[in-house]
């Protein structure tokens, strides 16, 4: 693809919603996904020499736009605590007796069907998500959501791979007791 | 890595598969575990259900609005700043 037939206004019309719908899943604020896909574009826009052809263009402004929003999560959580915090590690070690046995039985989850149900749940897997501590709500929407590898996230958040693990595993456990302590089980599947 | 692992020890490594492959040990430990032990074994079950509902969450997105035609506009606007400087 030569230089000319990159437009970036057509960049804008083309994929501007898509990357705003993205960043907002994500920043869950409207202004801040606006901006992350201002500073996406302009950013394509000074690297787009470097912009070989042989990614589709979402593809690539996607790539920039996932920068982007680590870079926004990142200002509004100044430092990933090391998961080392005792709220997280008290939390945890809740679930479980000493000698490392699950407290409480695994309840079956309901299967949602109704549209009713699906957009309960929805507001449900937010709300719950919006509980999670900064650190682990970061590395864990970054992983759901966003669908980085954690390696990825590691290298982002400048975080060992072992913190990253024990930040999941914590973000898991907490958003699996959340959806259940909100009604999200009942007799049925799962 | 010892054969017999707690719930405890096991959702870590639950939560772990599901991000990378465990090495050989830890891959046998939490499979053993997870023959024997309901609780895990469902408890795991929901970590990919949770999963599932993130991604069809995600994909659900696609009918929240788009950008206003304001915020396009000034995106627009800077766009058109920088390729005029």
């Amino acid at each position: 693809m030569s230089l000319n037939t990159l437009d970036p206004q057509r960049w804008l019309a083309d994929h501007g919603d898509y990357l705003f719908r993205v960043a907002r899943r994500q920043l869950h604020s409207d202004a801040l996904a606006e901006d992350a896909v201002q500073e996406t574009l302009l950013a394509a826009l000074s690297a787009q020499a470097r912009y070989a052809g042989d990614a589709s263009p979402r593809t690539w402004l996607c790539a920039i736009l996932k920068h982007k929003i680590v870079d926004a999560i990142r200002r509004q959580v100044r430092e990933v605590e090391i998961p080392r915090d005792a709220d997280g590690e008290e939390a945890v070690d809740s679930l479980f007796k000493q000698d490392g046995h699950w407290a409480e039985p695994m309840r079956p989850w309901g299967n949602p069907h109704t549209e009713a149900e699906l957009s309960q749940l929805r507001r449900m897997l937010d709300e719950c998500a919006d509980r999670l501590k900064p650190a682990m709500a970061q590395v864990f929407s970054l992983r759901e959501v966003a669908g980085m590898e954690t390696e990825e996230i590691c290298k982002e958040l400048g975080i060992t791979p072992t913190n990253c693990w024990v930040l999941l595993h914590r973000a898991r456990l907490f958003m699996r007791q959340c959806l259940e302590l909100n009604g999200f089980s009942k007799a049925g599947a799962a | 890595m010892k054969w017999r692992i707690t719930c405890k020890e096991t959702t870590a490594l639950a939560s772990r598969a599901m991000d990378e492959r465990l090495p050989f040990g830890e891959r046998v430990a939490m499979r053993m575990h997870l023959a024997i032990c309901t609780n895990c074994a469902r408890f795991t079950r929901q970590l990919h259900e949770m999963r599932r509902l993130f991604k069809v969450e995600t994909e659900a997105n696609d009918a929240v609005p788009g950008l206003t035609p304001e915020a396009r506009q000034r995106i627009a606007n800077e766009l058109q700043n920088k390729l005029d400087t």
